[in-house]
């Protein structure tokens, strides 16, 4: 590193590439140096941190190069043994304070009154129970093409294999939902209606009507999509978000 | 700003997880049924029960109360405290 770093902008993906667009918007370390309390020290323990690092370099034999980010030891290292420590003890605390009652072992010759899936499965066995909206063809004199079963299983092929062509949908280059509100909203109705057709397959115990039960399943996540939109349209505006959106565009060097 | 937003979530996480270890206890009759809410469990309360009981309820609240003094009323006061200022000035 040189010298006069801090004032020369490098734009060829060697530096962080954040450049202000003018001389009223603070820099980064302007904005860092502003703050108080614990996001404070934090600069402070980062910057030492940085400025030691910088001097071994100046001072060893090696061939100086940049590298993009912190030591794993001590940084990333005291990191993650906080976050360890904690979830231990967290686990440790609860499972000595409120220790889980072990029931009785199921009784395998005795078939339950109502059979379900476990938990993670109720939005496919929710699919199965899409009879009313199986159609009536006239032309079929009012019979169905296909039966209700067959039916289900086939909406269960439609959404897995529309999950499954997501990731080579959609290739742009957003980090953000903000970036991009129709797909997050997309992201959005889909995440509702596997919480919506889970509800439905369990509709003899969920307290409401099954009929309105059944047409909620497919407006809520369409209402949700519409808030999840509008609220991410609105959110495009402002300081922050012209900030975040340049922060968010460095890519890493290839 | 951030700084009140991890206060307040740490009053809330430390009061729900006394106040989720005391109900367990005390209020959860049976693994299946009403959690945390059932029934008391206990006929006559010994001194350490009924110590036991307060700080569920003050767990309980302090829960609330932390989190809305440091999300709402904190802000909403250095809010008044600027517009005061701005009005003077």
């Amino acid at each position: 590193m040189s010298d006069n770093d801090t004032d020369d902008v490098r734009t060829d993906g060697s530096g962080t590439g954040i450049v202000s667009p003018d001389d009223e918007t603070p820099a980064w370390s302007e904005r860092k140096e502003r703050t108080q309390g614990l996001s404070r020290l934090t600069y402070e323990y980062f910057e030492r941190a940085r400025r030691e690092d910088q001097d071994l370099r100046q001072q060893s034999d090696y061939v100086e190069r940049d590298v993009l980010a912190f030591p794993a030891w001590p940084h990333e290292m005291m990191r993650n043994i906080a976050l360890t420590s904690f979830f231990v003890g967290m686990i440790l605390f609860v499972s000595a304070t409120l220790p889980p009652e072990m029931p009785n072992p199921a009784n395998s010759s005795v078939t339950p009154a109502i059979i379900l899936p476990d938990w993670y499965l109720y939005w496919s066995f929710g699919l199965l129970k899409l009879g009313p909206l199986n159609p009536e063809l006239s032309i079929l004199g009012g019979s169905k093409l296909m039966a209700d079963r067959t039916y289900g299983v086939l909406a269960n092929v439609v959404v897995v294999g529309f999950v499954a062509i997501v990731p080579f949908l959609n290739k742009g280059s957003a980090r953000r939902p903000v970036e991009q509100p129709f797909w997050a909203a997309v992201g959005m109705s889909g995440v509702i209606f596997s919480l919506t057709i889970a509800a439905l397959s369990i509709k003899n115990l969920v307290p409401m009507d099954s009929h309105l039960l059944f047409d909620l399943t497919f407006l809520v996540p369409i209402v949700s999509a519409t808030i999840t939109y509008a609220v991410l349209k609105t959110m495009r505006e402002g300081y922050m978000f012209d900030l975040n959106r340049r922060y968010y565009r460095l890519r890493p060097p290839k | 700003m951030a700084d009140e937003f991890m206060k307040g979530f740490a009053c809330l996480m430390v009061g729900g997880l006394g106040w989720m270890t005391i109900k367990g206890w005390y209020n959860t009759p049976s693994f299946e049924g009403a959690q945390l809410t059932g029934e008391l469990t206990i006929e006559e309360p010994t001194v350490f029960d009924q110590i036991a009981l307060f700080m569920g309820d003050a767990f309980f609240w302090f829960a609330v109360l932390g989190a809305l003094t440091f999300w709402v009323v904190l802000p909403l006061v250095s809010e008044f405290q600027t517009y005061l200022n701005e009005r003077s000035a």
